[in-house]
């Protein structure tokens, strides 16, 4: 039996505006989505802000429910069978909510270990060990306000795992860390599947995504766009050279003039502080340069690096404009 | 099915437990508990003894501690479930496997506890600034009737943070709604004195009925404290009562609305 069955799951959020002429607005965040995620699998799904991550995270988690379609969780059904699956479920979302924040660390975990039952003989032997697993062991009476972003995070890990859950969903558990807790992150997620979790990670990195899952599904304004291995998204671009260009300000119609261009596969603009850089995707690339700066005609080129694709690379090529800088 | 039983009880203790440890490290609230009621004892008995009316000393005492305990719940209990949204763990409250109401119950029940220390600090000021004679006529129906006040205000909290939460207005509403209570449940001064077709409305609320019971109690008004009492475990009943399609509605809102969410 799969752990995650999902087939054909819409779901759209109504919203309403203005005060006195109140207009409804319909807002598709999921589109037809279906997948399955097999037992001890740790799964990816991959996808811009606004993508439907969340969204699909919510409902596997029964806190939100679908317009259209299903889905099954260990084969209990997020909508009707919450009573049994919800004992065996954990979920964590990125960010700083979600935690009582005047309580001390321990506070916080014991609270969750009464609301999901757990026996006090069992609670007070997982709780200390999970606050090792996720490094808070030293600031576990302290309270949460004065932790840092990750502290809080792996808190939340802590938090999300009271009830020894057979299925773990992770909301984007990195967002807004700095690299070191990021990493840190990453490898308890990483021991938690070694350990046989079966884990639903969602993720705007491309990186972090290729690093820790096994498969990857790209989903896009609430539709999935692909799903594979990530060494298959990148077989994607396998045949692309990228030619990076820094420059200080491109024109539009120099950027039509460079997608206008036979060779080019995609181009992507990542704008850094003062700088902008292409991301010019194209077969046997380097050849080009020279043809490339001259289309680029007047954008104060700055440094021109060719590279092989990365997984990144897939995605933007998958996404074309809807990608955003990561 | 007792173990689940007793998990649910744990939880209303856990639930309980935590309300107060956030309690104690909130300075609103302290406020709410320690210093309101000293104010409104002040003013209230001061007021009654500068027009010479002496008598009403011990009224004016409960009354003002009614106003603690009312005062007290409404922001803290009746503020609940809006403090869950917009903390981020009211979804993580119903992803849960316990009941929602279960823990409300045991945090609103933790602010009613509290709300008691309201009652001993205006005894306590009307003892040590007025040296009023604390004489209750019959103290065992004074504790009990004060119990059951609790409970009533207790269930009336739930309704009311239910309330505001779907209606997300909970600041306007407890700043309009605060006084008219504390008149209308006759905190401020005797029933009697309001217009007789305001009594049905009166008689719709927890803290008038408390006041009441504990007023016969003390000996302050005539009547059978028992039966009011009677009367306060069947109002609070009849929240719970309405309190549990509100509960419904909140989690229909979350999780078929999806519109509790703060972003
Ligand atoms: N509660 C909600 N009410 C209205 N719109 C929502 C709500 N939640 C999400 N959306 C919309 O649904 C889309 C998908 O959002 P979300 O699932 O949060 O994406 P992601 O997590 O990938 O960034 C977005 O357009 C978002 O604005
Ligand atoms: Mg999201």
């Amino acid at each position: 039996m799969s752990a995650i069955v999902i087939e054909n799951l819409g779901r759209n959020f109504v919203t309403t505006t203005g005060t006195i002429r109140r207009t409804q607005k319909t807002v598709t965040a999921l589109d037809n989505v279906s997948l399955t995620v097999e037992p001890g699998e740790l799964f990816g799904l991959l996808g811009p802000n606004g993508a439907g991550k969340t969204t699909l995270t919510r409902i596997l988690s029964t806190v939100l429910l679908p317009t259209s379609g299903r889905a099954e969780v260990l084969g209990l059904d997020v909508v009707r069978d919450t009573k049994q699956l919800r004992p065996r479920i954990g979920m964590v979302y990125g960010g700083e909510r979600g935690l009582y924040w005047r309580l001390s660390g321990r506070d916080n975990i014991q609270y969750f270990a009464d609301l999901y039952l757990v026996p006090p003989e069992v609670s007070r032997k997982r709780i200390p060990e999970l606050l090792e697993l996720v490094g808070l062991t030293d600031r576990a009476e302290e309270r949460v306000e004065g932790y840092s972003r990750g502290m809080k995070q792996r808190l939340h890990i802590a938090r999300g795992l009271i009830n020894d859950p057979d299925v773990l969903f992770l909301d984007e558990p990195t967002i807004g860390l700095d690299p070191i807790a990021a990493r840190e992150l990453r490898t308890v997620i990483a021991d938690l599947h070694k350990a046989g979790k079966t884990i639903f990670l969602t993720s705007h990195y491309m990186y972090e995504v290729d690093a820790l899952c096994q498969r990857v599904a790209v989903v896009n304004k609430g539709q999935i766009v692909m799903m594979d291995t990530p060494a298959a998204l990148k077989q994607l671009v396998a045949n692309l050279e990228v030619v990076e260009v820094e420059c200080l300000s491109v024109s539009p119609e120099a950027m039509s003039r460079l997608r206008a261009h036979p060779r080019v596969e995609a181009v992507h603009v990542d704008n850094r502080d003062q700088i902008q850089v292409l991301q010019i995707q194209a077969p046997g690339g380097v050849g080009y340069v020279p043809e490339f700066l001259q289309l680029l005609d007047g954008a104060s080129i700055q440094k021109v690096v060719t590279r092989q694709p990365t997984l990144e690379d897939a995605y933007v090529k998958l996404l074309g404009k809807d990608a955003i800088s990561v | 099915m007792i173990s689940h039983l007793l998990g649910l009880l744990r939880v209303v203790a856990a639930s309980f437990k935590m309300q107060a440890k956030e309690r104690a490290t909130n300075q609103f609230f302290i406020g709410t508990l320690l210093i309101t009621p000293i104010i409104f004892t002040l003013l209230s008995v001061g007021s009654y003894i500068y027009a010479g009316k002496t008598n009403f000393g011990l009224y004016a005492v409960i009354g003002a501690g009614m106003i603690g305990i009312w005062n007290a719940n409404l922001w803290t209990s009746g503020r609940i479930i809006e403090g869950e949204r917009r903390g981020g763990t009211l979804s993580m409250l119903i992803a849960a496997p316990t009941p929602f109401p279960v823990v409300l119950v045991g945090k609103s029940l933790s602010n009613a506890a509290a709300s008691l220390i309201s009652m001993a600090m205006t005894f306590a000021t009307g003892l040590i600034v007025f040296r009023l004679p604390v004489d209750i006529a019959n103290p065992f129906a004074f504790i009990v009737s004060l119990l059951l006040t609790l409970a009533a205000m207790t269930s009336f909290g739930l309704v009311l943070g239910s309330f505001f939460v779907l209606t997300r207005n909970a600041g306007a509403f407890i700043e309009v709604t605060n006084y008219p209570i504390f008149i209308l449940s006759g905190l401020m001064f005797p029933l009697t004195i309001l217009p007789l077709w305001l009594r049905p409305l009166s008689a719709t609320l927890a803290p008038m009925w408390g006041n009441l019971a504990l007023g016969t109690a003390a000996g302050l008004v005539a009547g059978n404290p028992w039966l009011i009492d009677l009367y306060l475990i069947g109002l609070s009943l009849v929240y719970l009562m309405i309190a549990r399609p509100l509960f419904a509605k909140i989690e229909h809102r979350v999780r078929q609305d999806g519109s509790l969410e703060v972003f």
